[in-house]
């Protein structure tokens, strides 16, 4: 059976391929008077052209500080509801919260807070992540034991081997220096302009109204 | 507070996370847990301290300071403006209320649109322009023989990786073409050590991290 589409799905699509086919346009042409020739109107042009383009990014940077400020909101909702059902350890995260507040309204600018607590768990966390990584570097090898994850776990501790200030390894220093300048930022440039690729078809399909997720 | 609190504070709250690797025993657990939500809770606050002061507050004066104009239009189109985003993000919230619902789609759509076209264009003049110039772009020939070389090595070796994302079937079932299995074999080689490379920094940097607060750990606790 086919179903029509919805008035408010289409609208939406709409609005979107027409403010955002104004943001390219303007963010592309405006401020650079050198695509208009050398006459006197070039700059002019150029500047009402970046104007819809500088008022739709102010907007969306207000918004963005906005939603930030609502995500927030909701996960305060969200922990007030759990903690009102018996989890306490949602009750951790509200007094940590209102904690910080409660110091900033008292001592505003004061650092220590951010220092004792903040930084050390932040910290802790980052060096966790080495032990982590490790232990899945080493269930690579029992998990996938062919050719790509051998070559994985050579380049690794290659590359953690030439690391090390012990002039024994200095050949394997030399070798890690040459694989992180050749091999491995052919195959970085390669992922970089493949993620370049991926976000310009995903912008455009969403300027096009083809992403669901985009209009909402 | 005192220095001392301040690196004892610190001390118990590295020892709970730390506490982590000793796995899901009864009452360790949720010393990690704990500090997870302190975690949390603080950097929730942090945020929106952080958005309120340097974002939103300056937004706001800088739409009330008639020497300010954040377009060509002038100072007097920045309330506006201001009203207009305030005006989005209320619409924004009506998104749970379904006779509203198109106007909250259509809203979001445009705000997604504006966020799309920004990274088009940054995915283009920032990284796709030039990671290629910078690929392509090969020493002059009076250079010498190695820097060349190099060159040349990393502008095929990024050819053949980008040659192993595309996905290709032969229709007829039969094999594929023998080159292009190479190509895709040595680009995939490519793509792994540069993950290989990838990983090992992460881990080489998290190392540094773990050897400082381990030897804050010692250093206090001495």
């Amino acid at each position: 059976m086919n179903r029509r589409p919805r008035a408010g799905i289409s609208m939406a699509a709409v609005t979107g391929f027409l403010v955002g086919s104004v943001a390219v346009l303007s963010l592309l042409l405006g401020d650079n008077p050198a695509l208009f020739g050398d006459g006197a109107g070039a700059e002019a042009l150029a500047q009402n052209l970046a104007l819809p383009g500088d008022a739709l990014l102010r907007l969306l940077m207000i918004v963005l500080a906005l939603s930030i400020v609502f995500g927030i909101a909701n996960l305060l909702t969200l922990h007030i509801r759990r903690l009102a059902s018996g989890r306490l350890m949602s009750g951790v995260l509200l007094s940590s919260f209102a904690g910080v507040i409660g110091w900033h309204i008292m001592l505003p600018g004061e650092p220590s807070l951010l220092e004792a607590i903040q930084l050390p768990i932040e910290s802790a966390l980052a060096a966790l992540l080495c032990v982590t990584l490790v232990a899945g570097g080493a269930r690579i090898l029992t998990r996938r034991s062919d050719i790509w994850g051998l070559l994985f776990t050579l380049v690794v501790v290659l590359v953690l081997l030439g690391s090390l200030p012990l002039p024994e390894l200095a050949p394997i220093a030399t070798f890690s220096d040459w694989l992180m300048r050749i091999p491995a930022q052919a195959g970085a440039r390669a992922i970089l302009l493949g993620i370049a690729l991926g976000s310009i078809v995903v912008g455009v399909r969403a300027l096009l109204g083809q992403d669901r997720s985009a209009r909402g | 507070m005192t220095e001392n609190t301040l690196a004892l504070i610190s001390f118990a709250l590295t020892l709970m996370v730390f506490s982590y690797l000793l796995g899901d025993l009864p009452l360790i657990r949720h010393l990690y847990r704990i500090a997870a939500y302190i975690f949390i809770g603080m950097s929730a606050a942090f945020t929106l301290i952080v958005g309120y002061e340097s974002l939103l507050l300056p937004f706001w004066q800088e739409a009330q300071d008639p020497a300010i104009s954040w377009t060509a239009l002038g100072s007097q189109a920045d309330p506006v403006i201001f009203g207009a985003a305030l005006l989005f993000a209320a619409l924004l919230l009506l998104k749970p209320v379904a006779r509203l619902g198109w106007l909250s789609n259509s809203v979001l759509a445009a705000v997604v649109a504006i966020g799309a076209a920004v990274g088009v264009l940054g995915a283009l003049r920032g990284t796709l322009l030039p990671l290629l110039e910078a690929t392509v772009r090969l020493p002059a020939l009076d250079a010498d023989i190695g820097s060349l070389l190099e060159s040349l090595l990393v502008l095929l070796g990024t050819l053949m990786a980008l040659f192993s994302f595309h996905y290709q079937v032969n229709p007829s079932g039969g094999a594929r073409y023998a080159p292009g299995k190479v190509f895709r074999t040595i680009g995939k080689a490519l793509i792994v050590t540069a993950l290989g490379a990838i990983y090992a920094s992460t881990i080489l940097s998290s190392l540094t991290i773990l050897t400082e607060r381990i030897a804050f750990l010692f250093q206090y606790g001495a």
